[in-house]
């Protein structure tokens, strides 16, 4: 299905450069297209039935962010992923220009409006011809994207201090740690550590 | 609808920039009763008929996708939980299917069997929950007290199972938790046979109602397309006529081996596609769910509970998508593993999201009162929405 | 601004007959109703429960309120390493090799000593994973349910501590 579909997009929209991930050992393939051309794929493939746009999502790697479509023919009982990769653009702050930039295809699907408002919220992307792309589950001054895998937190949010030390155990977690200092053989202790500590997983898989 | 934000017309009085407008500008929620957890939806009214309606939320988030990143693949399980928690262990199931088809693990028939059991068991609760506050809504109180009564045996019988009421952790990755024995399985059997009757009976008391069909019939539709455009799934689509379930379209666990129908809305009191129809969708499902128990009770062979699932689980890479079929619609789970410990992303299409969506083609034109009666029809679970 | 106009149902026109059918089913459907419902008065078995002065037992394996037996724990960490919101903190010493040996109840021998085994409750989500993987079955959830506080602070709950080491009579099961 995956390689008819994209010999037909190659044919129906020029320069869309659909290609066809197959799996190595298990689960979905899928199409990435160019995401420039995203609109016109949206629409070539709603004309070939996909009539139902069930979700966008988009995942962070180190060097790009992928955008997925998840696209759904109710008629014919089939799913497509379709792909596009962006640049990660900056992050950082609330600034909607430094984004990676997309075309909106709320003009083919109605679904694809909260759809990728979600994503902007979530992950930071620009959706270019989007009716109102504000912010949906995060509040309209937060700052930064907090899917994104370099997302910190921000310390303070109007005058609320985030993950204040009294609600987050920090004694308690490093009560391990500083026996370890007091007993001088830190071998001799063995402690709890925090899942998202990287030095004390490291600690723990040379312990393993 | 896509100027929401824009003032209708600016007119300068002096040097003082005033808005036209004789619209009235309502909050509702998000602590109103009739939005079903914290939905705010912001309404414009011309006097008592609603000109648009904004839904706006995220009260409830917690980023669970984020959380997801640093737990092992059995932690995730809990907090699928807390997404939907009057469908929880639909939730999980969804959940545990998507990871099992990419480990390729093998499900001992009996795990299946109890999930079915579970599951149907779980739609009933669900449902039950729906039909009780929808009637509220309507200002029908009665039902409220007797579903909640039927609930609680529902959920006394997963508390046995499970340890919990509401938040199970039941269904695992391999198999369930606890074995169900034959005790239990007769009172499920007792259940059926005693809560047919009743159902029938609250169908009576607040579906036939004269004052509930003037108040549902013909309120709230949604027309084929406009479903299928918004991406609308679960009793919302099968209300509006199409006959379209997961559990039939694309069978999952050992639903292909059942006998049930698939409810579909006519039209019965009004229009395809309005209140009612939703709400007959949602009553006939419940007996299509018992239909399906009784075929479970008879069908369930024993064996293991717990199929073969290494201590620690390494999904290989790659992704993939997974719906299944949940109370409120479709639920998809679309998994990206690296080939580590923890998911590399997790998202979940959530198919209330999906619908809190559709408020702004609803809402306008309708009575406020009749606003009410639409929120409650599309049935949302706030935590799944903002998860 | 276009303007809204109220959505108006269309509906067959209302003959004088149609009035009348109305009516009559109006007040047939309420009857029905208003039947089931006086039915259902005495047809229903009370459930309400008058807590405080009656109090529910929960099913024997209900997760409620967790105890840790500190005497029977390996310090296996495994509890915290499963536990998905982090809540439980653990730091064991070694067992000088010189010390007599000691066995917990199945006869697993202990050999490091717990120094710190702590639960925040109030972060605790009642999963129930850190119980299923226990080795020796001392970390179990019990059947108590009555334990609201007023602070945050003492919804951790220090299982070495004897006020706490105390419940062991009083909350856990067989």
């Amino acid at each position: 299905m995956h390689n008819e579909l994209s010999s037909k997009l190659a044919s129906l929209v020029s320069g869309s450069n659909p290609v066809v991930n197959t799996p190595a050992t298990v689960g979905d393939s899928s199409i990435t297209v160019e995401a420039a051309t995203i609109l016109e794929v949206c629409k070539a493939l709603k004309s070939e039935g996909f009539n139902v746009c069930q979700c966008i999502t988009a995942t962070d790697y180190a060097d790009r962010i992928e955008l997925t479509y998840i696209l759904a023919d109710f008629t014919k009982n089939l799913e497509i992923l379709v792909k596009a990769n962006l640049g990660r653009g900056d992050g950082n702050g609330n600034n909607k220009e430094t984004l990676p930039k997309i075309n909106s295809v709320v003009s083919v699907w109605n679904a694809a409006n909260f759809l990728e408002r979600e994503c902007y919220d979530m992950m930071g992307i620009n959706f270019v011809g989007h009716p109102d792309l504000r912010r949906i589950l995060t509040p309209d001054d937060w700052q930064g994207y907090p899917l994104r895998r370099d997302y910190i937190v921000q310390e303070k949010y109007l005058d609320m201090v985030v993950n204040p030390a009294h609600k987050i155990n920090s004694a308690d977690h490093m009560f391990g740690k500083n026996l370890k200092v007091e007993i001088g053989d830190p071998k001799k202790v063995s402690a709890s550590w925090k899942s998202n500590d990287a030095d004390e997983i490291e600690d723990a898989k040379d312990g393993e | 609808m896509s100027s929401h934000h824009e003032p209708e017309d600016k007119i300068l009085l002096g040097d003082q920039e005033i808005i036209k407008s004789d619209l009235l500008t309502l909050n509702m929620g998000p602590q109103h009763p009739a939005t079903h957890g914290v939905l705010r939806v912001e309404i414009k009214t011309d006097s008592e008929i609603v000109v648009d309606a904004i839904p706006h939320i995220g009260y409830l988030h917690r980023c669970f996708e984020k959380h997801v990143e640093h737990l092992d693949y059995r932690g995730v399980i809990p907090y699928v939980d807390r997404m939907d928690y009057l469908g929880a262990m639909s939730m999980e199931w969804g959940y545990a299917l998507t990871i099992e088809k990419m480990l390729g693990t093998e499900v001992p028939k009996r795990a299946e069997y109890i999930r079915i059991l579970v599951a149907e068991l779980q739609r009933i609760a669900s449902h039950l929950v729906y039909f009780g506050t929808y009637g509220i809504d309507m200002g029908a109180f009665t039902t409220f007290l007797y579903c909640f009564q039927d609930r609680e045996e529902i959920l006394r019988l997963f508390e046995e199972l499970s340890g919990a009421r509401m938040l199970y952790n039941y269904v695992w990755i391999g198999g369930v938790w606890n074995d169900i024995n034959d005790d239990q399985l007769n009172r499920v059997k007792n259940f059926c046979d005693r809560f047919e009757g009743e159902l029938k009976k609250y169908h009576q008391l607040v579906g036939e109602n004269k004052i509930f069909i003037e108040r549902t019939a013909h309120v709230g539709v949604l027309t084929k397309e406009q479903c299928f455009d918004y991406g609308a799934t679960g009793p919302v689509l099968r209300g509006s006529g199409v006959n379209w379930d997961l559990r039939k379209n694309r069978p999952y666990g050992m639903y292909e081996k059942f006998d049930f129908d698939v409810i579909v809305g006519k039209g019965e009191k009004g229009t395809v596609g309005d209140c009612w129809d939703r709400y007959y969708v949602r009553i006939y499902e419940m007996f299509e769910s018992i239909k399906i128990i009784r075929q479970v009770l008879e069908g369930i062979e024993e064996g293991p509970v717990m199929g073969k699932v290494s201590k620690i689980i390494k999904v290989p890479a790659g992704e993939i998508y997974m719906r299944t079929e949940c109370p409120r619609g479709e639920l998809g789970y679309h998994l990206i593993s690296d080939g580590g410990k923890t998911p590399y992303r997790l998202k979940v299409k959530s198919s209330c999201f999906t619908h809190v969506s559709m408020l702004p083609i609803l809402a306008p034109g309708q009575m406020v009162a009749d606003l009410v009666a639409t929120i409650g029809s599309i049935d949302i679970v706030l935590g799944e929405i903002d998860r | 601004m276009e303007t809204i106009h109220l959505k108006k149902a269309i509906q067959p026109e209302l003959t004088i007959a149609q009035w009348f059918k109305n009516v009559y089913y109006a007040v047939k459907s309420t009857a029905v109703g208003m039947g089931i419902t006086f039915k259902y008065v005495w047809a229903r078995p009370v459930v309400t429960i008058e807590y405080p002065e009656v109090r529910e037992e929960l099913p024997a394996n209900s997760r409620s309120r967790l105890y840790n037996d500190a005497e029977n724990c390996i310090s296996c960490l495994q509890c915290a390493v499963s536990c998905p919101v982090d809540c439980i903190y653990i730091a064991a010493v070694k067992r000088p090799t010189d010390a007599p040996k000691i066995k917990t109840k199945d006869g697993t021998p202990i050999r490091l000593d717990l120094k710190q085994y702590t639960i925040d409750t109030a972060l605790c989500m009642y999963c129930g994973l850190c119980t299923t993987v226990c080795p020796t079955e001392c970390l179990t959830h019990t059947t108590d349910y009555e334990y609201a506080s007023y602070t945050l602070a003492s919804m951790k709950y220090d299982y070495l501590a004897p006020d706490i080491r105390a419940w062991r009579t009083r909350i856990v099961k067989s």
